[in-house]
């Protein structure tokens, strides 16, 4: 294998594959990534056995070939020269690098050590839905966030990507147990049938790299879903990216939701994240507890701990009903306004013990349920 | 202007209710055991300790020492009746009172004690009123800070009453054995002595950066405490608690994986009972093993969220113990939850961990209203009684106020 590549696309390359490559030394073979060299295209295959990644490289091919090459130090050595990079492998055993006058010898492990990429989804039929890359993006960054992080219970460290046959929809939806997140949108393609898919969080949020709306043309961007019965397969492009599913039932999101909350209050998103900024310094450890009291016209936000003192602050809202208290989380409460977009958002709730509702102004899609703190 | 403060020792506590319960038993050699096969002595009269019986000594060595000694099983629920009680009559004195353990307290009596006639009038009239009430002694210990009031009660003992004025400390502490004051154990001890410290009086001359290099931060509380300084404040409201722990010395070492399993989903259930009574939460779990040859060793694992689920912490302390390999039968367990906040109440979305939630609430209920285990999980079944030794750190109220058996 020799072949010629670009300092800055070979940095990219590298830089995407650093989160998915092993770092506890369990496996030495998956702190490695695969380079394969051919006249017809080159490519880089990076894994941690629950994803893999496999992205196009950009080079001047003189001699076919595959390698599996230390991922991290790679990146090092790259970050580190100037000019274009050639690289040439010597036996299966070592990579020849060279940058300008500056010369690297790696050791390396044979190509056929790499786990293969599995090149059927599963024994069943795989289904093919497409979606626009920005909203996909957009779906991830208004649920991963309430997704469980380490929860025992495991279905819940992932986000619920469900496709609906009837009217085209796809939703996304997080949860961790005390607050969720959903969102629909439609797709363009159709589904035969229900799917629920429950996609590890840290898949979702490596997935979120490919899709960046950064300039015009991923604007555009498409993203093949391919349905596995145990994996799922994202195109972007040249780039593909496999992740296993997490096995298990997700639960019931559609029961959670509140559907006739009564008392509806409406408030400017910016100065709401103020106030409950300030409230929540006060408020004891980590359950950043807030009170709130809800009257005719005003939200009375506070917050006390016995050992440091007390908050209060005043603010005005859109709210005609009767008195009504609750507590909450103020992060869970902040994470969903750090998610939404609109200037306005819309809480709907019904006493203290309920679920409360929180949307953006003018909008069904986007729905996030929060349960109160008891007071 | 410095502090007053009173500390009471009781003397020798459990045997002194046991000799006032039961008249036989007075005058005589009488030392406190717990009820299972393998205790050790809790407390002795001091009529025993003339023989050189101590505490800790299992019930072969004693009657080696003391042929004629009798033992008495502890009745816990006397010895917390009568602290509770003590505690009220401390309360005249002074809103300022610790509780430190169940036979000693301190009072700041600073901004009180003229109310009373001065600190000498209330430590008789705190005696005296034991005595009459409870028929048993203690000792008053007063000074400007706990650490001398305690050395003073130490000197005093048995019923006795001293006062160390702040004038008189330096002369007192000059060519005090380290030992003797509190705090300084037998290893701290042989520490200092290889630096050529013996006496309280030298450490408080020692150099700051000499203590400093060996103990670290602790180097200069230890020359405040050489000379006789303390600003340790009276907790006199309960603290957070840092761990919630159980253990148990088995009456027979364990050897079969399932009696052990069972002990532990035991200790696992007295912990959660006693963190969702006190509503605290936890992320990290213990396990302490002791073999039958002492060896002692803890491990622990830190859980994805907090919990006081007795499944979630008999959960992770077996897979404490599916990761290590028991060389021999085990002759105690401990199994403790620590890494503490308080459960901020915080509802659950989901209606089947809501109702796990509610059968935890319903079967401690259960046990408040019947007594404990009496609604337990099957696997609990057949093993033996909890451990009927009362812990020196039992206090009347908050989360060490552990219920006792009858």
């Amino acid at each position: 294998m020799k072949l010629s590549v670009t300092k800055n696309e070979m940095l990219e390359k590298l830089a995407n594959i650093q989160n998915i490559i092993e770092k506890k030394n369990t496996m030495p073979i998956l702190s490695h990534f695969l380079l394969s060299a051919g006249k017809k295209g080159s490519y880089i295959i990076a894994t941690d056995i629950e994803t893999a990644l496999k992205e196009p490289l950009e080079a001047n091919i003189e001699k076919e070939g595959k390698l599996c090459i230390p991922a991290r130090k790679l990146f090092e050595i790259v970050r580190e020269v100037d000019g274009d990079i050639s690289f040439e492998s010597v036996d299966e055993q070592w990579l020849k690098v060279r940058a300008g006058a500056s010369d690297f010898r790696i050791a390396c492990l044979p190509h056929t050590d790499f786990p293969a990429w599995p090149s059927a989804l599963g024994s069943g039929e795989v289904e093919e839905v497409t979606i626009d890359g920005s909203m996909l993006l957009e779906m991830i960054e208004k649920t991963i966030y309430s997704a469980g992080e380490s929860d025992t219970r495991y279905t819940l460290n992932g986000l619920l990507f469900h496709a609906k046959p009837e009217n085209r929809s796809f939703t996304v939806v997080g949860t961790d147990g005390h607050r969720l997140a959903l969102i629909m949108r439609q797709m363009e393609s159709e589904v035969k049938e229900d799917k629920k898919l429950i996609v590890p969080r840290k898949a979702v949020s490596e997935l979120r790299r490919f899709l960046g709306a950064s300039d015009e043309e991923k604007e555009k961007q498409k993203v093949r879903i391919s349905i596995g019965d145990k994996h799922l397969l994202f195109s972007v492009e040249k780039i593909e990216f496999l992740t296993r599913l997490i096995d298990g039932s997700y639960p019931n999101y559609e029961n959670v939701i509140p559907q006739s909350n009564e008392k509806k209050m409406s408030i400017g998103k910016d100065i709401f994240i103020k106030v409950l900024r300030r409230a929540s310094v006060m408020s004891r450890e980590r359950a950043s507890a807030v009170r709130f009291d809800l009257e005719e016209e005003k939200l009375t936000v506070s917050s006390s701990s016995p050992d440091l003192g007390e908050a209060k602050e005043e603010v005005g809202v859109d709210y005609k009903g009767e008195k009504v208290s609750l507590g909450f989380n103020a992060r869970y409460m902040l994470d969903v306004l750090g998610a939404m977009t609109s200037d306005k958002v819309v809480l709907e709730l019904q006493d203290p013990l309920s679920p409360v509702l929180v949307k953006e102004d003018g909008s069904d899609e986007y729905k996030c349920v929060i349960m109160p703190m008891r007071i | 202007m410095s502090k007053i403060i009173l500390c009471i020792d009781m003397d020798a506590f459990f045997a002194s209710v046991e000799q006032q319960s039961n008249p036989k038993l007075r005058g005589k050699p009488v030392a406190v055991i717990g009820s299972g096969k393998r205790t050790v002595i809790t407390t002795r009269s001091y009529e025993a300790r003339k023989y050189g019986v101590k505490t800790g000594m299992n019930v072969h060595e004693t009657k080696k020492l003391c042929p004629h000694i009798i033992f008495v099983v502890g009745n816990n629920e006397k010895y917390t009746h009568t602290c509770r009680e003590m505690q009220k009559i401390y309360l005249q004195f002074t809103p300022d009172v610790e509780v430190y353990s169940i036979d000693e307290a301190f009072l700041d009596i600073t901004t009180t004690h003229h109310l009373f006639g001065g600190p000498e009038a209330i430590g008789h009239s705190i005696k005296a009123q034991i005595k009459t009430q409870f028929g048993i002694t203690c000792t008053v210990g007063i000074a400007p800070n706990i650490l001398m009031a305690k050395l003073a009660s130490d000197i005093a003992k048995p019923d006795g009453l001293r006062w160390i004025k702040p004038e008189d400390i330096e002369s007192l502490l000059k060519h005090l054995p380290l030992k003797e004051l509190w705090g300084i154990g037998s290893g701290l001890t042989e520490k200092l002595e290889a630096l050529g410290i013996r006496t309280c009086g030298q450490l408080g001359r020692a150099p700051a950066s000499l203590l400093r290099n060996k103990f670290g931060v602790i180097g200069e509380h230890l020359k405040a405490m050489g000379k006789g300084l303390c600003n340790r404040p009276l907790y006199v409201r309960e603290e957070d608690p840092k761990s919630i722990g159980h253990s148990m010395t088995f009456p027979k070492d364990l050897s079969q994986r399932r009696d052990i399993e069972a002990e532990i989903l035991k200790l696992s259930e007295m912990i959660g009972r006693r963190a969702r009574r006190y509503g605290f939460i936890g992320r990290k779990v213990s396990l302490t093993v002791r073999y039958p040859d002492f060896e002692t060793f803890s491990k622990q694992t830190t859980l994805p969220d907090y919990t006081n689920h007795t499944h979630e912490i008999y959960k992770n302390a077996i897979s404490i113990l599916e990761s290590i390999r028991l060389k021999n039968s085990v002759r105690l367990l401990g199994v403790s939850l620590s890494n503490l906040i308080k459960d901020c109440n915080q509802m659950l979305l989901f209606e089947e961990k809501r109702r796990e939630k509610a059968l935890l609430q319903a079967v401690d209920a259960v046990n408040d209203k019947y007594g404990d285990f009496k609604l337990i999980w099957a696997s609990y079944l057949k093993q033996t009684e909890p451990p009927r030794v009362i812990s020196p750190a039992w206090k009347p109220s908050g989360i060490r106020n552990i219920n006792v058996r009858k």
